[in-house]
């Protein structure tokens, strides 16, 4: 007789809900994270969208620490000198009240106690060691010479899946499959946030901005409204870095933040957090077998998550997928199979809804995404474009045919180049 | 078989705290709540005793209900019992009636062998509690300890004195408070932490001591706060070393004959 | 803002008795490129007199390094019982 029903290792999105949908099914349930208080070691860029977890925690609107909710979404392209930003404020967001920011020190915490409330024996401070095994069978884990046993793993460790990995559950991560993330928190007053960014005390903006101003790297930022305090950082894929060889991710940010249109965005706050995180961005390519005897892999551990340079989401994909292994565990213990084939199940569930779906409907978006032009010639050109528009400048004014050609003429780019380029984004994203 | 008991205390992590520039109090509000660090090495001084002499170790802590994670904690370093002494008359309580509160706490228990605690708590560093304790249960005493040895009935302590070191024999039954650092605390295991959360913390209220309300709590405090002053940082402010309030201090000591 | 300034505004409980990531000199030493000391956000790489420096202190468990490190230097885990980086914000 095992311990447990169900282990899980992670006490993030992915395993809380994971938890928290076990539990409340009469499972059983042992959630054990490596940080006290939970979440404390976790770290997002801090927009999250809870569809589904209303599917678990329907009040989390009215009870969940959030920031501010989604009122303005943003996608920018930055140059050296100008900003070209599209604002997409909507009072569909507003009335739907399902983007928020977060911070995660403060969100993991409750929904960890959530899991608790549900029955779940949560567990803070331990980092395990092992994955238990018997006969090829994921049979626990161990720590300190102890081995805890349970039906079943549910392997919600994040990105560094090094339980999974040092089973032999998956290959270890390569270049491609990773982002860096670079984040910090800017302290300034909510009247101040409210009245820089043209918001009430509950809604936010966020923005999400393709750095055209650095040489030779493709980096995505982002900006984030919480109550009194900005999120903001950079997300630099590990392959870019390596080829680029000379830039220090630290100092990527502090460009950021150097640049004309954000620094007076946070003038006058002050840095009270600085941290990193890596970010699933392989896409389909990095998801491993997702099950086997004993266990089923989670959220960031899966490779869960989806950028398309302009979009950056992963919480949801945590949510969600922690939910479906959850109740894939509790129809297993239904029918007392905790083999591969009846954890299968979780598989056929997760290609049901947009987590495999949106995987596979864009599994050659880092096509996109790593092309160079995207980031520093395009955003260039658009500058350029509107200079000529909207700079009176005592010349002969052109069309907007010839203005193109003269642009990319002059960024040396190839007009075959440009419209092939433009097909695949158009093909892909 | 020795019957220990640890006295623990939660407390504000001081990294957290922050003085408010404006109103000059702490800003706790970030605050994460921590085991006085140490009441650590007080637990694992207590572990080590259990190891090599045998025994029962009971953790014990006055605070809200939310203390409970303190407590769960240590059983997961090796304590056995875990108890919450916690009722809203307890509240607001200086070092006198918190000495006198656990205290009773420890002879409604039965009594100890030994009590060891912290020798002071970072949120406030009087060290008042532990010899309190002593006072009270009529115990002997031993303070700022680092090392404890237990032969014939008798513990062999060594305590940190300014500058030198200092090996004494107590007997039993005795309080002995342990230093910061005094040893390396082990890590709380998976397997005990699970254990104590299954067999949960005992709650002690004033209903099982039926202690006089006006000796503990806030009613029970001789101390009054009269005032707080924030003292310029000596090392970012050298010119104003904080020597002359201590003068002042001295010369109305000498004034009123208390000291000479 | 200097990047150790910027760490300084970070909370660590830090395990002074237990270095979760390790390096082997000996590689380090052969590695032609030193990926690390642009990889690493908590700048724990560094070159200095020309040789590769590491310490574990100021880590923020991002585990960037252990896919940087291509020559099988780094030897990566997880601090213990909670201790390393405390993230406030997150």
């Amino acid at each position: 007789m095992p311990d447990y029903d169900a282990i899980v290792v992670g006490a993030g999105n992915a395993g809380s809900a994971a938890a928290i949908t076990m539990a409340s099914k009469g499972l059983s349930v042992l959630l054990v994270d490596r940080s006290d208080p939970p979440g404390a070691k976790n770290l997002s860029g801090g927009v999250l969208w809870g569809n589904d977890l209303a599917q678990i925690l329907p009040k989390w609107q009215n009870e969940a620490p959030l920031e501010r909710f989604i009122q303005d979404k943003k996608i920018g392209f930055l140059t050296d000198k100008s900003s070209i930003i599209i604002d997409f404020k909507t009072k569909i967001f507003e009335d739907n009240k399902v983007g928020h920011t977060v911070l995660r020190s403060k969100f993991d915490p409750w929904l960890a106690k959530k899991a608790k409330e549900a029955g779940a024996v949560v567990i803070p401070g331990i980092t395990v060691e092992s994955l238990a095994k018997k006969d090829g069978k994921i049979i626990g884990v161990e720590e300190s010479g102890d081995v805890i046993t349970a039906d079943v793993v549910i392997l919600a460790e994040g990105i560094n899946p090094r339980l999974s990995i040092e089973a032999g559950l998956r290959e270890p991560l390569q270049d491609w499959e990773v982002s860096v993330g670079v984040k910090e928190i800017i302290k300034l007053s909510p009247q101040k946030i409210e009245d820089r960014f043209n918001l009430t005390p509950n809604s936010g903006m966020a923005s999400e901005y393709i750095m055209g101003n650095l040489e030779e790297l493709n980096v995505g930022a982002f900006f984030y409204t919480n109550k009194d305090s900005i999120s903001l950082g950079i997300v630099a894929p590990m392959e870019q870095l390596r080829e680029n060889g000379i830039t220090h991710t630290y100092d990527i940010i502090e460009q950021f933040k150097e640049h004309p249109s954000i620094a007076p965005l946070i003038e006058g706050g002050t840095v009270a957090e600085y941290g990193a995180h890596m970010i699933p961005e392989g896409g389909l390519g990095m998801v491993p077998k997702l099950y086997g005897d004993g266990y089923m892999i989670v959220g960031d551990a899966a490779g869960f998550g989806f950028s398309n340079g302009l979009v950056l989401q992963g919480m949801n994909y945590a949510f969600l997928s922690g939910i479906l292994a959850g109740e894939t565990a509790a129809e297993a213990k239904g029918r007392n199979n905790f083999s591969s084939d009846s954890l299968a199940l979780y598989r056929q569930k997760l290609e049901k809804t947009y987590v495999l779906k949106d995987l596979k409907t864009f599994k050659d978006i880092r096509k996109v995404t790593g092309n160079r032009s995207m980031y520093t010639t395009y955003p260039k050109m658009l500058e350029s474009i509107l200079l000529e528009m909207l700079w009176e400048r005592g010349q002969p004014k052109k069309k907007i045919r010839e203005i193109l050609g003269s642009c990319a003429a002059d960024l040396n780019v190839g007009k075959l180049k440009t419209a092939t380029d433009f097909y695949y984004m158009y093909r892909r994203m | 078989m020795l019957k220990i008991a640890v006295m623990i205390k939660q407390v504000p992590d001081s990294q957290d705290i922050s003085i408010d520039p404006v109103t000059k109090t702490l800003n706790r509000s970030m605050a994460r709540n921590v085991v006085n660090p140490p009441d650590v090495n007080a637990t694992e001084a207590a572990v080590q005793l259990k190891d090599r002499y045998g025994g029962e170790i009971t953790v014990i802590t006055m605070g809200p209900p939310m203390a409970d994670s303190a407590l769960l904690q240590l059983m997961g370093m090796g304590a056995d019992n875990g108890v919450l002494v916690t009722d809203r008359v307890f509240a607001g309580a200086d070092t006198w009636p918190t000495a006198f509160t656990l205290a009773s706490v420890a002879d409604y228990l039965g009594g100890f062998d030994v009590i060891l605690c912290g020798e002071e708590t970072t949120d406030s560093s009087t060290g008042h509690v532990g010899p309190g304790i002593a006072e009270f249960m009529g115990y002997e005493q031993a303070t700022y300890v680092h090392k404890v040895e237990y032969e014939n009935g008798f513990f062999v302590v060594v305590r940190d004195i300014e500058g030198a070191e200092e090996t004494i024999k107590i007997g039993k039954p005795a309080v002995i408070t342990i230093t910061l650092n005094a040893n390396d605390p082990r890590n709380p295991t998976l397997k005990r932490k699970i254990a104590a959360y299954k067999k949960g913390v005992k709650l002690v209220t004033n209903k099982e001591l039926q202690l006089d309300p006006a000796c503990i709590g806030l009613k029970g405090s001789p101390t009054i706060v009269k005032d707080m002053k924030t003292v310029p940082d000596p090392v970012k402010n050298p010119s104003k070393p904080g020597i002359e309030e201590l003068d002042k201090i001295v010369s109305v000591l000498i004034e009123r004959g208390i000291v000479k | 803002m200097d990047i150790k300034e910027r760490l300084g505004k970070t909370k660590y409980d830090v395990d002074k008795s237990y270095a979760h990531i390790t390096v082997d000199e000996s590689i380090c030493e052969k590695c032609p490129h030193h990926f690390c000391v642009m990889a690493c956000p908590a700048q724990c790489y560094t070159i200095q007199d020309g040789k590769l420096n590491f310490q574990y202190e100021d880590c923020v468990e991002c585990g960037t390094c252990s896919i940087a490190c291509d020559q099988g230097s780094v030897k990566w885990t997880f601090p213990k019982a909670g201790k390393g980086v405390i993230y406030k914000y997150g």
